[in-house]
């Protein structure tokens, strides 16, 4: 059984039957590229192996683990993905997006170089070319097998496109030493360069050309501890997306309802309100990561990481306790319950807006459903502990 | 031409005339203690039967959707279109009719804190969202999946709804037919039922002329796709 097996999948695309019963099983040590024209459904079976779209027939798994089937069913393991779009955040720094990649913390100072980055190292990856982009999203999609002793699937969409011709020898050599350390590697490319290094070569519709690459030389990067999977609260911490997004709504809703209410002459119910609406309105702005995630389809990558999505969840609810706690001294009525009933209403409507806000990225234009139709739902939990407390 | 599923919504549309006529001129007032405004409790006889549809309708919503997801059957998609388009015009219906009734006799249109209000705001909103949703995205297996799967999870709140003032009655009135503290006056209920008969034919009808059309629509779309290839 091979590292990365595709077994039978029918995939949909729109409404087109982009593979029908396709299989293929790539062993260890082993580049198969994916050639063909443009629509040809190299990309769907790239991505269909990653688990990242709906199969209507079959299986797909790697090292085993099955990554998805047609009965909805999903799993996860470590391997290696750059996908057509970059899937890079314009705010991660090159150097920790690819520990992210492996998740592990390296030097990662002598990769850098050897890709000409090593000046781009702390930098932002919105501050890059177009090209220096595509190359940071390559070596994410090569760094795990890079940092592992054991053999991983390392699956690449068009990771040559945007490369110079010495980018692209030197991904090509890349691959042939990752093969050499036993990986499996699926790429789907028109580069000849590519082409010639693999061992197998798909051309769609499925002509099937067997070939001798030259033998590649592994060496695996020496890495230390794990990494912790932080990269939401890093990312708020850099860019106060939290602050900028919910935390002004909130102070937003305090300072309108100081501007319409005698404050002072609040009590009872309207008082609770009064105290707890700020956090809700934050609350309601959704996790402020999910906006930087939408930058060049970034969550698609790291859905393949983890079923939770980067958030900043801690940092929301030190936000929602500050805002309540501004609002209960403002009202004069600061107590600790509320508060902290005003902090998890706030993180628990943020976590519901999350979840879906998630539920519709599958969809060709998420940003086209108007998801905060469903938005009311949030406010009878809201309702209910403003009554509870107030009783 | 087939227009069963029009002749059906205009029966119902007459029977729904009708329930609004006996309504307001022959079903006896109801008690002025009991009621703050015991004239506008005849809306009752529309918003009752017209809640009724409105959860006929999410249940077929429901089965649509869980058939397309799970079988693939394209008739479970176009039951899927319809019945949410039948789930909205209903659940507005009754909002609507509930605001003015709620306005004349509680003196509030609304009340954020009452489950049973909320719920169904939530299960029309619901609608309205798969409604806009799906016309926003291109027909397809993936846009098909999603809007089915908030189809599924948003039939939780059909028996949440129905059990809600039955748990937690807050200012919207309990259940009315057959309960342990009896039931309505025969004539009440004569129109009640006529009214229940009549939006199940509207929903029904709608449900199947909705399902006709969205056929056309997919009918023309192949065709347009085929055109394309052709001139290609």
């Amino acid at each position: 059984m091979g590292i990365i097996e595709i077994s039978e999948i029918t995939v949909f695309r729109g409404r087109n039957k982009v593979l029908e019963n396709f299989s293929l099983s790539v062993n260890g040590g082993e580049v198969v590229c994916l050639a063909g024209e443009n629509g040809c459904g190299k990309s769907t079976v790239i991505e269909a192996a990653s688990g990242l779209i709906s199969l209507e027939n079959g299986s797909t798994k790697i090292r085993g683990q099955l990554i998805r089937d047609s009965d909805g069913r999903r799993g996860r393991t470590t391997f290696g993905l750059c996908l057509q779009d970059d899937c890079v955040m314009g705010d991660e720094l090159v150097g920790e997006r690819i520990m992210d990649s492996a998740m592990k913390n390296f030097d990662v100072s002598p990769l850098l170089r050897d890709w000409n980055l090593q000046h781009r190292e702390h930098d932002r990856v919105a501050m890059l070319s177009g090209g220096q982009r595509r190359k940071v999203a390559a070596i994410s999609g090569i760094v795990p097998a890079l940092t592992s002793n054991e053999p991983l699937a390392i699956l690449l969409d068009e990771p040559d496109s945007g490369l110079d011709n010495k980018s692209t020898e030197l991904l090509s050599k890349n691959l042939r030493n990752l093969a050499a350390g036993g990986h499996a590697i699926l790429v789907a490319s028109h580069d000849s360069e590519i082409i010639k290094n693999a061992n197998r070569v798909i051309r769609f519709p499925f002509d099937v050309e067997e070939q001798n690459p030259p033998e590649g030389k592994f060496m695996s990067i020496e890495t230390g501890s794990t990494r912790k999977p932080l990269i939401g609260h890093r990312l708020n911490l850099r860019t106060l997306c939290g602050l900028s997004n919910n935390g002004i709504a909130g102070l937003l809703t305090l300072g309108a309802m100081i501007a319409l209410f005698d404050v002072s002459g609040l009590s009872g119910k309207t008082q609770i309100g009064f105290i707890m609406a700020p956090a809700l309105a934050a609350g309601l702005c959704g996790n402020p990561i999910n906006r930087l995630l939408m930058e060049n389809r970034s969550h698609a990558w790291w859905i393949t990481k983890s079923p939770i999505l980067p958030n900043s969840i801690f940092h929301s609810l030190i936000l929602y306790l500050a805002i309540t706690l501004m609002a209960a001294i403002v009202s004069d009525n600061v107590v600790v319950a509320v508060i902290i009933c005003g902090g998890i209403l706030g993180v628990f409507t943020e976590m519901t807006m999350s979840i879906i806000t998630q539920s519709t990225l599958n969809l060709s234009r998420p940003n086209a459903v108007m998801i905060r139709l469903l938005t009311p739902i949030l406010i009878l939990p809201w309702a209910v502990v403003v009554d509870n407390l107030t009783t | 031409m087939n227009i069963k599923g029009e002749v059906v919504v205009l029966v119902g549309l007459a029977g729904a005339s009708l329930t609004l006529c006996l309504a307001f001129l022959w079903v006896p007032s109801v008690s002025t203690v009991a009621f703050s405004s015991p004239e506008s409790q005849r809306i009752f006889y529309w918003h009752v039967p017209s809640a009724w549809a409105a959860m006929m309708a999410n249940a077929m919503l429901f089965v649509g959707s869980t058939v397309w997801f799970f079988k693939r059957k394209d008739w479970a998609w176009r039951l899927h279109v319809a019945s949410s388009e039948a789930a909205l015009a209903t659940g507005l219906m009754v909002i609507w009719s509930g605001c003015i009734w709620g306005t004349a006799e509680w003196g509030v249109p609304w009340d954020w804190t009452d489950v049973r209000l909320n719920t169904f705001a939530m299960l029309t909103l619901l609608a309205l969202f798969i409604v806009l949703g799906r016309r926003s995205q291109p027909d397809g297996v993936e846009t098909r999946d999603t809007f089915c799967t908030f189809g599924m999870y948003g039939f939780i709140l059909v028996p949440f709804t129905y059990i809600s003032t039955r748990l937690w009655q807050i200012r919207h009135p309990g259940p009315v037919m057959a309960t342990s503290k009896g039931s309505i006056d025969w004539d009440m209920r004569i129109v009640l039922y006529c009214g229940a008969l009549s939006f199940l034919a509207i929903i029904s009808g709608y449900i199947i002329s909705g399902m006709r059309l969205a056929q056309l629509e997919m009918r023309l779309e192949k065709i347009q796709t085929k055109y394309d290839e052709v001139t290609k």
